[in-house]
């Protein structure tokens, strides 16, 4: 999994790729996000367009990432999630809990 | 492929990816189509973390044993441990409203909403195994074990 942020003011947007899974790309998405947050960032977004698929640790992961958000008193929504991500996130019912977008324009301009 | 196929493994997440890149592709030579043989293969691995997880509790030296079987229209895999076993009665359901903001506890309905049929069984002091199996639902994709199910329905 790879993690790549870049900044758009106020906004960090984190472009996502490969697979969220457990041993890998959990520990990656933890990192990226931590350190966003630790920068003391308050607007995260999560581009999901290239993240091929999640299992259950991935899945635990971003739910874990959002409450870190939310304790720091920062906003973490997700962008593009497709296929199979997408999938998971219905099947999980975390599509309800999240923000979700399918415009960057769009999710850039909610905060 | 041959009927079976059968992996012995230490207890090590590095090993996941490969168990679940090796369902994936034994699930398509059997004909499924590549969204199944991804369903398929994130259930089995699901079952390969909770056996390194919960049921070997991360014991490098204790071994998970992974069989691959084509059976009559099935595709069956188990995946053993030699742990103590873990308690799968009592998992709470993902999905209630104060479970959804839980950052673990989703394995076991992975699993079960990927494939047909979900079994744990405990062996006397030999560990647990999971045995997860998929029908093969479009005949006409489904290679031999496909062929038995379009001839039966036929």
């Amino acid at each position: 999994m790879k993690a790549n942020a870049r900044h758009h003011g106020k906004v960090t947007v984190v472009d996502l790729s490969g697979k969220i899974t457990i041993g890998e790309g959990d520990i990656k998405l933890r990192q990226a996000v931590n350190s966003i947050l630790d920068e003391g960032r308050k607007n995260v977004i999560l581009n999901l367009g290239g993240v091929s698929y999640m299992d259950s640790a991935g899945i635990g992961e971003l739910v874990a990432c959002y409450k870190r958000a939310r304790e720091k008193g920062a906003a973490l929504k997700l962008l593009n999630p497709n296929g199979k991500v997408q999938d998971l996130l219905i099947l999980t019912k975390l599509q309800e809990i999240f923000d979700i977008y399918r415009d960057e324009r769009e999710a850039l301009a909610s905060f | 492929m041959g009927r079976n196929v059968r992996l012995r493994l230490e207890s090590r997440i590095v090993y996941v990816d490969l168990v679940h890149e090796m369902t994936e592709g034994l699930a398509r030579r059997m004909g499924f189509a590549k969204p199944m043989a991804l369903n398929i293969g994130l259930a089995v691995r699901e079952a390969v973390i909770n056996a390194i997880k919960h049921g070997n509790g991360m014991d490098a030296s204790k071994r998970i044993e992974v069989s691959f079987e084509q059976d009559d229209g099935l595709f069956r895999v188990r995946v053993r441990d030699q742990g103590p076993g873990f308690d799968w009665t009592h998992t709470s359901n993902p999905l209630d409203r104060e479970n959804i903001f839980r950052t673990s506890g989703r394995g076991i309905f992975f699993m079960k909403h990927f494939v047909d049929r979900v079994e744990f069984q405990r062996r006397r002091g030999q560990g647990t195994e999971v045995v997860l199996e998929k029908k093969f639902e479009q005949a006409g994709r489904a290679g031999r074990g496909g062929e038995v199910i379009k001839r039966r329905k036929g």
